[in-house]
């Protein structure tokens, strides 16, 4: 299946997929409110069969006022891989856990509660994986700073 | 060794030609302990691949040094070759590391990261800038990674100092920091020069218009 092929049939599964341009794979935008079932429809489909979670990340757009879920999903059949973002609001991250679709989702979660403060809702044991327990806030947000940070002399 | 140790020089110098005696012991004992140094293998990062593989490995060849035993013990190490970024959490356990090997102990810090923080030294929640704030750094090797060459230069330096530095007399006597420069009547230029040729010697890579097109392929799925 070739990349546009590959995107009309993942379009064609939901009408709550939109499409992303100017992207180096096949990218679509999920809202988040149910994106549990869409990934389910996106693994369980027998022409797509992503059995496959590669990255599951995070981008802080403060300017935008949003926290973007970043997953890249590979089928090890097919060898294909597709891109899906899903947008929160940067106050409130909930967003759905994915570890009942793909068990490596439980620790990538973790890694992304830990340094973005997203939180997620069913999540079988949401602690942070890389800093201590004890620790303030949550690094790789663009507006976090603490005592031990050196700010930079140049603008 | 265990005769003859600080408490007992100043018994050795009481006797004729203790002096003399002593000064050759040393000359011999620096001489051992510098070309046989034990590396820990230490690699937090990158600095891990040029210190610890390229270095040890045949091109290059660690083992002309004497220092080329890499032992995954701190009880068998006598030199922690600091290669690679410490992060706040790795502190602790390279404290321990530190603590548990025997003594006389060295360390070479290598790399931007391990010298100050290198690249990580602003904005950083989790970097500490450079090691010598947990612990004592005998040889800096600057690089971000240094040459093979360069840590070379750097572990010729501590054996240096561990010929002319520690004697029964002074025990843990150690000097400042060295930074591991440029040998005398060596340019950048001549070894600018040298890279150049070595390059074009050993290129395995395809000519400039074969990757030109590789530039203008698209992404497949």
């Amino acid at each position: 299946m070739n990349r546009t092929e590959l995107l009309s049939t993942v379009l064609s599964l939901s009408t709550e997929f939109s499409p992303r341009e100017k992207t180096d794979r096949p990218a679509v935008l999920a809202p988040v409110q149910g994106l549990t079932d869409l990934m389910l429809k996106l693994r369980d489909h027998s022409e797509l069969s992503f059995d496959m979670l590669t990255v599951a990340t995070a981008i802080d757009w403060i300017k935008e006022g949003k926290i973007e879920l970043v997953y890249i999903l590979i089928s090890s059949t097919f060898k294909h891989s597709l891109q899906v973002g899903a947008l929160l609001d940067r106050e409130k991250p909930v967003a759905p856990s994915l570890s009942s679709v793909w068990a490596i989702a439980e620790w990538q979660e973790r890694e992304i509660f830990d340094l973005f403060g997203v939180r997620y809702l069913n999540h079988p044991d949401l602690r942070r994986l890389l800093l201590e327990d004890d620790w303030n806030g949550h690094p790789l947000r663009k507006d976090y700073v603490d005592d031990f940070m050196l700010e930079r002399p140049w603008r | 060794m265990g005769l003859i140790n600080s408490q007992n020089a100043p018994m050795i110098e009481a006797f004729p030609g203790g002096p003399a005696f002593l000064t050759t012991i040393d000359t011999v004992i620096n001489w051992a302990r510098s070309n046989s140094l034990w590396p820990l293998t230490f690699g937090t990062s990158c600095c891990a691949i040029e210190v610890m593989m390229a270095a040890g490995a045949a091109n290059h060849d660690l083992a002309r040094f004497g220092a080329e035993v890499a032992r995954a013990s701190p009880r068998q190490a006598d030199l922690l070759v600091l290669a690679g970024t410490i992060v706040k959490r790795m502190g602790p356990t390279l404290q321990t590391l530190y603590a548990q090997m025997a003594e006389p102990k060295y360390v070479i810090a290598t790399g931007a990261c391990a010298i100050s923080g290198g690249p990580f030294i602003y904005q950083s929640y989790s970097t500490v800038r450079g090691a010598h704030e947990l612990i004592p750094v005998d040889v800096i090797v600057p690089g971000c990674p240094p040459r093979p060459e360069a840590f070379f230069y750097g572990l010729l330096t501590l054996q240096k100092m561990i010929r002319e530095g520690e004697s029964i007399r002074r025990p843990g006597e150690r000097r400042k920091p060295v930074l591991a420069a440029l040998p005398p009547g060596i340019t950048i230029d001549q070894i600018r020069q040298e890279l150049i040729l070595n390059l074009e010697e050993k290129s395995v890579t395809k000519p400039l218009n074969e990757h030109a097109k590789m530039e203008n392929l698209t992404w497949k799925i």
